[in-house]
């Protein structure tokens, strides 16, 4: 019975239980993560996006964010804060990102980069098919002037 | 009373405690059969190594799953009803081990030790188990081991902690109960 009266050798049993329930239960995890990441596979790109809230803060990017393919800028933008939108027959007009608001004259407008430089977002932004390794920028801009200036 | 005599009455009364432990075992397989992997069975193999040795603890897991596995509702495989027949004599090895290890001490002192004792004993012979059993799953259905291992693991750990809360809530009243019961016979 002198085992019992030792602590640490129940410690170390229950540890040990623990140590292989929980081994089992991530290796479990990791095949189902393997199993869907091959079914996903193709079907997810990588997007980078930026807000710049037109404030005088920094812009917050994130970049190489995972999205499914044939993800709209609003879904993306979705995910990665939060929206406040009207929708319409045009598509979704966006009211506020994080909390700011459109307060004329700076607007929120978005703009894609490729290698001409940036392009003014033409259509809604969930309108806007984003394509692998896009990059993004929303920007609550002075829109007193149109077309707005490049960022 | 003469050998023969009293190497008879032996038997019977091994093969007696065989046979309702059996027959306790089987019945609570089958009222748990709606509950997967939630089952009494192990704790009454465990019980039965523990008060009577390895021998009998062995049989009566062995013997459970000779009628159980042979009459089952979820199904028949051979391989796999002679891997649980075999596997399921983990638990009366362990319970006549652990009698062992304990010595004569009583189990009154202790009880929350004890419980954790008896709680992992119950964990780490089910990871055996369904370790063996997985083994013969995989084989027999040409799956590869690892897959068989980890594709299963939520029931396999579920297994383990139900046999764990089991083991660590019931072993020391049964014991105590029929250790009493057996004695006084």
């Amino acid at each position: 019975m002198a085992f019992v009266e030792n602590k640490w050798i129940l410690a170390v049993l229950v540890m040990l239980c623990w140590a292989l329930a929980t081994s089992f239960m991530a290796g479990h995890y990791y095949f189902q993560y393997t199993d869907l990441s091959a079914k996903v596979k193709e079907r997810i790109i990588s997007a980078n996006l930026g807000i710049n809230y037109g404030n005088g803060s920094d812009i917050r990017w994130f970049n190489e964010t995972k999205i499914n393919a044939g993800s709209t800028l609003f879904d993306l933008t979705k995910l990665l804060s939060s929206v406040n939108y009207t929708g319409s027959l045009s598509g979704a007009s966006i009211n506020a990102i994080d909390s700011v608001p459109n307060s004329y004259p700076r607007w929120w407008v978005w703009w894609s980069h490729s290698s001409y430089g940036w392009t003014f977002g033409p259509v809604s932004c969930d309108r806007y098919i984003v394509g692998e390794n896009e990059t993004v920028l929303w920007y609550r801009q002075d829109i007193s002037t149109y077309p707005p200036p490049q960022p | 009373m003469d050998n023969l005599t009293k190497l008879l009455r032996m038997n019977t009364v091994k093969i007696a405690i065989i046979v309702t432990f059996c027959a306790l075992s089987i019945a609570t397989n089958y009222a748990l059969i709606g509950v997967s992997n939630v089952k009494v069975m192990d704790l009454i193999v465990f019980v039965g190594g523990f008060l009577f040795g390895a021998v009998i603890g062995s049989s009566i897991g062995m013997f459970s799953w000779l009628i159980y596995g042979a009459i089952n509702p979820i199904g028949f495989h051979p391989q796999i009803w002679l891997a649980t027949m075999l596997a399921e004599t983990v638990y009366g090895l362990t319970g006549a081990v652990l009698r062992k290890a304990l010595g004569s001490a009583s189990l009154d002192g202790r009880r929350l030790r004890l419980s954790v004792l008896f709680a992992t004993m119950g964990f780490l012979p089910t990871v055996l188990y369904d370790m063996a059993t997985n083994v013969v799953y995989a084989s027999v259905f040409q799956v590869p081991l690892v897959v068989a291992i980890f594709e299963g693991a939520p029931f396999t750990v579920l297994h383990e902690v139900a046999n764990a809360a089991i083991f660590g809530v019931c072993s020391i009243p049964i014991i105590t109960v029929l250790g009493k019961m057996v004695k006084g016979r």
